[in-house]
């Protein structure tokens, strides 16, 4: 009997029956998230409906040194939920009440299971939101967006996950249940967990803050003939001290995909639109939407449209939030990154993207939240052309290179995950990453949650800085296949 | 199961919040990704299990995926073909077999219904017992409308003012059985709105319910009926007021994709939700006011198969002191879904109360849908809450009373002098 | 310096003095003016880069000893004493703005430089790093380290929510870097998050990097005055009662135009409550910024009240951290403005409180401030954004009365699930007093330290639980 197996004999004890499952057609069911080219059958899922129950798989997993990986909706775009098939998938897709709506306090508490999208609907008829909106916020959970600090468009002036959660009820690796509040006088652990995408342990409730919703919100959608010149217009918007809540970006080929998947109706012929979004105090608003627009007519769009209504503003966003997906439209298969750099070094990197462009043979779609420099370029291949996967692969790795150079990140929201983990030293140094692995060691020294994600070598917490096992974490996981 | 269908998933997950499996379990394998997950796994040569059968069959074919996929992904199609290879190759328990061919020797065929309709309101009675024996018997007696009274359609009902269109209407079995009403306003307010109404007396089952259940032959054979039938009648179009006939009409082309013959004559037959065709002809008659507030309910085979969502409400939206209301979470289906609630009698019992709380929370005077099977479904949960009998209407009935003048206590009251007679 | 207080010989020191002053770094003998809340150092080193940061810290780790970092010195009394210091280093000559590209709207600055100094250069460009630092002189080193910030955390949030990258060395004179220069980054854990409000326990800051705002086009203030704040009686809510039993509650206008303020559409920046003594008047003022400010400040004043006004400059008060009113229970009324010039300077003497509370608690908690004042015979002035669920408490009274104070106000806080923190008190009050309150992750947070300074010589002692 193998050590998962006799962990699996006891979950009984800790769980009701139809929680556990093992059957193996269903288990691949959870072999991947939102990434699909890694995949780990996991060894056993486990489906907990309460903090106590998510601590009592935990306590077991300690108890037999097994590798433990939470999951939410499984909408993850850096395989930060790949399971182990040697672990235990802890899936909280159960656990979605909503526990307290605290208007007066402009809280609310919720089971990591909650999508993000829910806390708005619960809480808008009274005036309120929960401001960061990832673009899957119909169906991503909190629990998720707290693993991996989400943003989304509007956190250009509203700030990311961790702007927006008070506190937390964590089960650690050791399977204690722990409260992390910003009240707490001591280390910001609160602000250490939120981002590290589940190695620190697992939010079993988090304490939202909710916000006001705005009096006035305009939405402008400008067709420009070129990306450059729909550059020179998030320049010059900046530069004039407005900040909107959303700045978003799309080139011709991203328009080209989400017409087709939702047919959004963006202006014909663009090579470039610009979403902008503006909100507000009503007064506020039409000022700086008098200044935006005539910045991007200054800069040469030849379409200007503001929606007039809820639903057209719906439809512009529409195009915008569904893009990633709807390349699924245009291209067989692709690659999603996450780069973000200075803002002002955006004409380049887009310009060096686009000779990657031809140095690989490749098309690269690109849709960017332009505010705050985090470019998302969908690099498109077949994967059933022999050799056009590694190509695709090659020149994502370019384009993070570029990014690197340019004094910016290897990813502003969607994480590291396993997919990333090995461009990690390219961004940090191994002082750098030693350190951080301190923070990690301080809470989960026997390395149980999540292994192989984030960090690119992971070394026991015992060792000596600068000794390091030169292991691939992909072959340390031992047991991720790669598509 | 066509692998290159299944490839055009690209597992973002946008499709999950609106299943309403997994709304219920919260479980992946109960999800369209899910799902797809598992035909990817059978296509790759995974035998097709009991486990995967299972959750194939609690999928209620609702279709909200369809419209959540940005991507694109034709899960309509995908698990069509699943279900027939379940179909194939999955043993059912003699239990499962026994209903379902009583289901499938019962529904398409109006005779039967009619012969069927004395007994179910006997049932009604006996429900508690059935339940006991079994779920699928006792769901079949909750869900059951009372007898209504025989409405005979002339083959030709002649335009009220100036002619703009020859349609033909379908009547469908169950409309046709359990609510006649609403094929007779459906007459009226296309008469009214200037079309000759032709009713072919020859026209049987559509073919939907087998479509939709993984009996491809006989939907065949009953979609070559319908489109004869049709055919003979020599309309403009054909307008169907029951939202899943009209999804499995507009897609006969694919059903007899194999017969060139029979796929341009289907190509050829022009279908049209009622409300989607009164859209597009644009409103003569008067509209009298009718003060009333209505919560309108998105069938899903008209809202997620058909797309039909705007049309609805703008023809309830455009008669005067009429108050439209939303109901929260209208894209998550209220688990009637054809023959589901008869198959899957639990998860469909959740969903149907699941619904009619939100229906409830809308405090409107009627509900209003275009499927009779979603009416029947949330009227039994009404009914399970102890609300009492939730009054209940057609769009087109709702419309007729417009036009004609009639008051709002007409509308909803066959549910309540049904109370009053059993 | 009396040997009583290091037990190592004198042979051990002047061998780690030797190594200091040959690591290249500046030190010098520490003088009378360089005592940390108490207790002398030995040395005092200037380091004037990141490396000579490391440099000195793996002399204090070879030779263990215990370092504390200092910036401008504003809040060194701040936090319990060290349990023992050998080093001071003084952040000073670390003062450069090494990077601002304005276009980007991010700024890295060297841990000495002042805030002012970077104000000034951030101004040059319309820009501004929108925290209101409350203690003049203090350093970014200083602001990271306790985490203080003012007025606008009602919209910016504090230290940690515009920190995008840090310089840190390590007890062992590790450099480490942690985010970078771009608003939106989550590659690797936010180490970041983790030195703000540490109190120089886990290590030096080097270098700070900072998301920046426009300077907005105008500002306008809202005010008004509450001639009663608190009302007794029956009629608070439920969540008062539990921190005031004895019922004893915020007046219903005062507790209405927070709230009204605070979810006005018209977007203030900061709401703040000023009570310079809880058994006098208060003033709530509110700060509108950016385009059509008048407009929108006076859609605010609006919900403040019939009294309220428009102000286009800054109460004299607004953004600095209150003054404990004179202790005026024994007749010393009259002594008010002279008692206020004699005040040791920046506050020294006093004891500062920070009170933390949900928003939709917050003024049982201001009530609580009140009934405490009273029940103790301690005057104490409240100042802070009570809407953000954050407010200072000063007062100024002997060893006994302030703990008696602290800890009545405590078990009254933390009943409403709040928490009281002191920030400063001087020498004579602080050994009664429990600094910290209650903390829920405390065992953690002491593995993290172990981790990062397993020889406890960061700052030793000056944090919660002893760290």
């Amino acid at each position: 009997m193998s050590t998962l197996e006799r962990l699996t004999a006891r979950l009984g004890a800790a769980l009701p029956p139809e929680a556990v499952i093992t059957d193996p057609v269903r288990l691949r069911t959870y072999e991947c998230d939102g990434l699909t080219y890694h995949r780990a059958t996991p060894g056993v899922v486990v489906l907990p409906e309460t903090a106590e129950q998510v601590a009592a798989v935990v306590r077991l997993c300690a108890e037999f040194g097994v590798p433990f990986v939470a999951r939410g909706s499984g909408t993850g775009l850096s395989g930060g939920a790949l399971p182990r098939t040697d672990g235990v998938l802890i899936v909280t897709s159960r656990m979605r009440r909503i526990l307290e709506i605290d208007i007066a306090g402009r809280r609310a508490v919720v089971e990591p299971g909650v999508t993000n999208l829910a806390i708005t609907e619960a809480v808008r008829d009274q005036g309120y939101y929960y401001a960061p909106d990832p673009s899957s916020q119909q169906i991503c959970s909190i629990g998720g967006n707290v693993a991996e600090n989400s943003g989304g468009a509007h956190c250009l002036k509203y700030g990311f996950t961790v702007n927006h959660v008070l506190a937390l009820q964590v089960v650690t690796p050791d399977g204690e249940i722990v409260e992390l509040s910003e009240q707490d006088a001591g280390y910001d652990l609160l602000g250490a967990f939120i981002g590290s995408e589940g190695t620190l342990g697992i939010a079993t409730a988090i304490t939202v803050r909710l916000s006001r919703a705005p009096e006035a919100v305009t939405t402008l959608l400008a067709a420009f003939t070129d990306i450059e010149s729909g550059g020179q217009a998030v320049s010059a918007v900046i530069a004039a001290g407005v900040l909107p809540a959303a700045i978003e970006m799309m080139d011709a080929l991203a328009i080209e995909a989400a017409e087709a998947a939702v047919h959004c109706g963006y202006p014909p012929g663009a090579g470039a639109v610009l979403v902008v979004e503006l909100d507000g105090p009503r007064a506020e608003v039409e000022r700086q939407f008098t200044a935006v627009e005539r910045i991007c007519r200054d800069t040469g769009a030849f379409e200007v449209r503001v929606a007039a209504s809820a639903e057209e503003r719906a439809a512009i966003w529409k195009g915008r939030k569904s893009a990633f997906a709807a390349v699924g439209r245009i291209s067989p298969a692709y690659i999603v990154q996450d780069g973000v750099v200075p803002r002002t070094a955006l004409p380049e990197v887009l310009a060096g993207i686009d000779r990657l462009q031809d140095e690989y043979g490749i098309r690269v779609a690109n849709v960017f939240h332009a505010g705050d420099g985090n470019l998302h370029p969908l690099v498109l291949f077949d994967d059933s052309v022999p050799g056009e996967g590694e190509r695709a692969e090659a020149a994502s790795g370019r384009i993070l290179d570029l990014c690197i150079e340019h004094g910016g990140s290897i990813t502003g929201e969607h994480g590291v995950g396993v997919d990333k983990a090995r461009y990690m030293p390219r961004m940090f140094t191994p002082d750098d990453l030693d350190t951080m692995q301190l923070v990690r060691c301080a809470f989960d020294p026997e390395g149980l949650s999540n292994p192989g994600k984030v960090f690119p070598t992971p070394r026991l917490c015992g060792e000596v800085p600068g000794v390091r096992k030169g292991v691939h974490p992909l072959v340390e996981a031992g047991l991720a296949e790669q598509f | 199961m066509d692998p290159e269908l299944i490839k055009d998933c690209v597992h973002c997950g946008f499709c999950l919040p609106t299943c309403p499996t997994y709304v219920l379990w919260g479980e992946e394998m109960d999800s369209p990704r899910g799902r797809i997950h598992l035909m990817g796994q059978h296509v790759t040569g995974t035998p097709l299990t009991g486990e995967m059968a299972g959750h194939f069959d609690a999928c209620l074919g609702c279709m909200a995926c369809v419209t959540a996929c940005p991507s694109g992904v034709r899960y309509d199609r995908l698990i069509e073909e699943t279900r027939a290879v379940v179909e194939r190759e999955h043993e059912r328990t003699p239990e499962e077999r026994a209903i379902r061919a009583m289901v499938f020797a019962l529904f398409p065929y109006r005779r039967r219904l009619r012969m069927m309709r004395l007994p179910m309101a006997l049932s009604r009675r006996l429900q508690p017992f059935l339940d006991r024996v079994n779920p699928s018997l006792g769901a079949m007696a909750e869900l059951a409308p009372p007898p209504a009274r025989p409405v005979r359609l002339p083959p030709l009902v002649r335009a009220r003012r100036r002619r703009r269109a020859r349609v033909g209407l379908l009547t469908g079995c169950v409309q046709g059985e359990f609510f006649p009403q609403v094929n007779a306003a459906t007459a009226r307010v296309l008469a009214l709105e200037g079309c000759d109404v032709v009713i072919p007396p020859g026209q049987g089952c559509c073919g939907a319910l087998s479509v939709h259940s993984g009996r491809p032959a006989e939907a065949r054979r009953f979609a070559r009926r319908t489109i004869a039938a049709f055919e003979r009648a020599g309309v403009d179009a054909v307008v169907v007021n029951a939202a899943g006939c009209g999804s499995s009409m507009k897609e006969y082309a694919d059903l007899l994709a194999d017969d060139p013959a029979w796929r341009e004559r289907a190509e050829a037959m022009r279908t049209l939700d009622l409300a989607e065709f009164l859209v597009e002809l644009g409103p003569l008659a008067d509209r009298h006011p009718l003060p009333i507030s209505v919560a309108y309910h998105d069938a899903c085979h008209l809202a997620h198969a058909q797309g039909v969502r705007s049309q609805p409400r703008a023809l309830l939206g455009g008669i005067p002191e009429l108050e439209l209301r939303e109901i929260a979470e209208s894209a998550v289906c209220c688990g009637s879904a054809g023959t589901y609630n008869l198959f899957q009698p639990e998860p469909a019992r959740e969903l149907g109360d699941r619904k009619a709380e939100r229906v409830l929370a809308t405090g409107a005077d009627l509900l209003v849908s275009a499927n009779p099977g979603c009416t029947m479904q949330i009227a039994a949960a009404v009914r399970r809450a102890g609300k009492g009998e939730i009054r209940v209407a057609h769009t087109v009935e709702v419309l007729d009373a417009s036009l004609r003048g009639l008051g709002p206590g007409t509308l909803g009251g066959a549910a309540r002098r049904a109370r009053g007679n059993s | 310096m009396d040997g009583a207080r290091d037990p190592r010989s004198d042979e051990t020191t002047e061998q780690a003095g030797k190594a200091l002053a040959a690591s290249g770094v500046a030190v010098r003998a520490a003088g009378a003016d360089d005592v940390v809340a108490g207790v002398p150092p030995r040395w005092v080193a200037l380091p004037e880069t990141a490396e000579e940061i490391a440099a000195v810290l793996r002399v204090s780790e070879e030779h263990d000893l215990a370092v504390v970092p200092v910036g401008g010195g504003t809040k060194l009394h701040w936090g319990a004493p060290p349990s023992r210091c050998d080093v001071l280093l003084d952040t000073c000559c670390l003062n450069e703005v090494v990077e601002h590209e304005a276009g980007d709207l991010v700024v890295r600055a060297q841990a000495g430089l002042t805030v002012e100094a970077l104000a000034e250069a951030l101004a040059a460009k319309g820009q501004e790093l929108a925290l209101d630092v409350p203690v003049p002189g203090t350093t970014i080193g200083g602001l990271v380290a306790t985490a203080i910030a003012g007025p606008r955390r009602f919209r910016y949030g504090t230290v940690r929510d515009l920190l995008i990258g840090i310089t840190v060395v390590l007890a062992d004179g590790t450099i480490a870097h942690a985010g970078g220069k771009v608003v939106k980054n989550v590659a690797g854990y936010d180490l970041g998050k983790l030195f703000t409000g540490s109190y120089g326990t886990l290590g030096v800051v080097a270098d700070a990097t900072f998301r920046l705002h426009p300077l907005p086009p105008s500002r306008t203030w809202a005010a008004a005055s509450f001639a009663r704040p608190v009302r007794s009686g029956p009629g608070g809510d439920a969540s008062e009662e539990a921190s005031a039993p004895e019922a004893v509650r915020l007046a219903g206008e005062l507790h209405a135009a927070l709230a009204a303020a605070a979810g006005s559409q018209a977007e203030p920046v900061a709401v703040e409550l000023d009570w310079p003594d809880v058994t006098g008047p208060a003033t709530v003022a509110v700060l509108v910024e950016g385009a059509a400010s008048a407009e929108r400040a006076d859609a605010v004043r609006a919900l403040l009240g019939p009294e309220a006004r428009t102000v286009g400059e800054r109460p004299g008060w607004w953004g600095r951290l209150p003054s404990a009113p004179p202790p005026s229970r024994d007749g010393a009324r009259a002594e008010t403005d002279a008692g206020r010039d004699e005040e040791p300077p920046a506050g020294r003497g006093e004891t500062l409180l920070e009170l933390r509370a949900s928003p939709s608690r917050v003024a049982g908690a201001l009530a609580a401030v009140h009934v405490t004042a009273l029940e103790t015979g301690t005057p104490a002035a409240v100042r802070g954004s009570a809407p953000a669920g954050v407010v200072h408490v000063a007062l100024r009274a002997d060893a006994g009365r302030t703990a008696r104070f602290a800890d009545a106000l405590r078990a009254r806080v933390e009943a409403a699930d709040g928490r009281l923190v002191v920030l400063s008190a001087p020498p004579e009050a602080a050994d009664g007093l429990d600094r910290w309150g209650r903390v829920g992750a405390l065992a953690l947070m002491r593995r993290v330290k172990e981790r990062f300074d397993p020889g406890g010589r960061m700052s030793p002692g000056r944090f919660v639980g002893g760290i």
